[in-house]
């Protein structure tokens, strides 16, 4: 089953976030970019992390002839 | 004839995201506006601690109710419009509607969180700092591509009002947000930065964002919301069409020049806020007639009135909607405003607008989309979402008359001179004149808060309850 552009696109912007979020925590200066920058890398993870699964949740229902994938 | 079988599938579940993140949110903002009232009336409550003063939290309160609150609720109905508007599905796929919706709440939990730590950037409605900023600059290109790309690949040849009024919000909101946050951080790993534009002009460009917020992002995305879900609700056309296009063009043209009226008596130069009055009382106008063209749309229906709670929100909310940009225009005179700015009538005045119009409209579409979205044949009770409605209504009564009571007070003891020309009264005597308002305000938002309680055990029994099939197979088994 094809990537859909949609699925590159938003993990291509996740993945620019993570990376800044870890950029910016590793230099903070104060706790807001600390907390800031940790909590993006996170968000970006799981996020892609969600990416992922959909696809395959995706590409297992769509094996099983199911037009729809929960 | 409408094909069933070639209807496109929509995106449904991202605006379900969004209706669950209103509700959420919708507790949020006010809860924190209940503690807050009874901080000002009671200061103690401040708790003597950093995270929990009025300071802190006030923008809490604004931003969960205006970006949360009212964002989420845009940003999902402007999606399950365009997508019934335009006959297809979202453009861009479902990760990245679904980027929109969690990187806005990833924004909006941020953005409390840095309040609450103590940072902002001092701008009303624009606290958050630089790297939000930047972070929420990113989301909503990604969502204005999302809304026009699907215009874009419609299948119906009309681009519907409700549209242009979402994206007349859509794009005024990025370029607001744009210029008033424009500013040097004080290093690229520090939270702090500093507004490229100081003094007045840091002032007159806070102000044609703060009021524009209210213009596009209160109004014109709401409007959005109002020409769609009043006529599904009420089975009739819009009262007009072409008063709707003419609503549209001559607010989105009338809005954008009334920043200047928060600035009156200052040093802002007198022909600007003559500017700013003058437009602002021009704006009564196209407001009136997009409430006039939303009231009238139950023309023939308003029997309705009696039998859907839901409609009877989105109706008095145009009500609330007329009245509030009738009081606006008055405000803005500068006469008028010598005596109210600066005190509690404008905090009355936001209030008749974000809880009667805003949050009123949002209750009418939220009742509306709920059984809808989860496939219900109709709300768990009509009775509590009745409930919801005059519990509610009685907590704006409370609040706004309290508020114009202690507001005029205010205006009027701070002004008020002795034989001798002295000041009659000393501030510290005003605060202590509306400490009985404070407590009959906060009263007002406990009834709103308590309607809102109820409406969220409705949805939540709503959605329990079977799916029409299957409620209809029973119904058949005799079951």
């Amino acid at each position: 089953m094809e990537v859909e552009t949609g699925d590159l696109v938003a993990g291509a912007i996740m993945l620019v976030a993570g990376l800044l979020g870890l950029i910016l925590a590793s230099g903070a200066t104060d706790n807001e970019m600390y907390v800031f920058g940790l909590s993006l890398a996170a968000f970006a993870a799981v996020f892609v992390v969600g990416l992922i699964r959909r696809h395959y949740d995706k590409a297992e229902a769509h094996a099983r002839g199911e037009n729809r994938h929960v | 004839m409408y094909d069933a079988l070639r209807a496109p599938r929509y995106n449904d579940d991202v605006v379900k995201k969004f209706v669950i993140a209103t509700v959420f949110w919708g507790v949020v903002a006010f809860l924190v506006g209940v503690i807050i009232a009874s901080q000002l009336a009671w200061p103690e409550l401040n708790l003597g601690l950093s995270f929990t003063n009025f300071g802190r939290l006030r923008p809490v309160h604004t931003s969960a109710g205006i970006f949360a609150f009212g964002g989420s609720a845009l940003l999902g109905t402007s999606f399950y419009v365009v997508q019934r508007t335009c006959r297809v599905r979202l453009f861009g796929g479902e990760a990245v509607a679904n980027f929109v919706f969690w990187g806005y709440q990833f924004f909006l939990v941020m953005a409390a969180l840095s309040y609450v730590m103590g940072f902002s950037q001092g701008q009303e409605y624009a606290e958050p700092e630089w790297h939000l900023d930047l972070w929420l600059t990113v989301v909503w290109v990604t969502y204005a591509v999302v809304f026009i790309g699907t215009i874009v690949k419609r299948e119906e040849p009309h681009i519907y009002v409700a549209n242009w009024f979402y994206m007349g919000f859509i794009l005024t909101i990025a370029v607001l947000h744009l210029a008033n946050n424009l500013a040097m951080p004080v290093s690229l790993f520090t939270a702090k930065s500093y507004n490229v534009a100081s003094g007045v002009q840091n002032a007159m460009i806070q102000w044609w964002y703060g009021h524009n917020a209210v213009g596009f992002f209160l109004t014109a995305g709401f409007l959005g919301m109002m020409y769609y879900f009043i006529p599904k609700a009420a089975d009739r056309p819009i009262y007009s069409y072409r008063l709707s296009i003419v609503h549209f063009w001559s607010l989105v043209f009338m809005y954008i020049w009334a920043g200047p009226h928060h600035l009156h008596w200052t040093a802002l130069p007198d022909w600007t806020q003559t500017l700013g009055m003058a437009f602002s009382i021009m704006l009564w106008m196209p407001s009136w007639g997009g409430m006039i063209n939303g009231m009238m749309t139950l023309s023939g229906a308003w029997d309705k009135l009696r039998t859907d709670p839901g409609l009877r929100f989105s109706v008095t909310a145009v009500g609330f909607y007329g009245m509030a940009t009738f009081e606006g225009p008055v405000m803005s005179i500068r006469g008028v405003n010598a005596l109210s700015h600066y005190t509690d009538w404008g905090i009355g005045h936001v209030h008749a607008g974000t809880l009667g119009w805003n949050a009123f409209i949002t209750f009418g579409a939220l009742y509306y989309l709920v059984p809808v979205l989860w496939k219900r044949e109709g709300l768990y009770s009509k009775k509590l979402a009745s409930w919801h409605f005059w519990i509610s209504t009685l907590g704006i009564v409370f609040y706004i008359t309290s508020m114009w009571v202690a507001g005029i007070m205010q205006g009027l003891m701070w002004r008020a001179y002795d034989a001798l020309g002295f000041l009659q009264y000393s501030f510290a005597e005003s605060v202590s004149a509306v400490h009985p308002y404070y407590v009959i305000r906060m009263l007002g938002g406990v009834l709103f808060l308590t309607g809102m309680l109820i409406m969220v055990y409705n949805l939540i029994q709503t959605v329990r309850s079977p799916v029409t099939e299957r409620r209809a197979a029973l119904a058949m088994a005799g079951t």
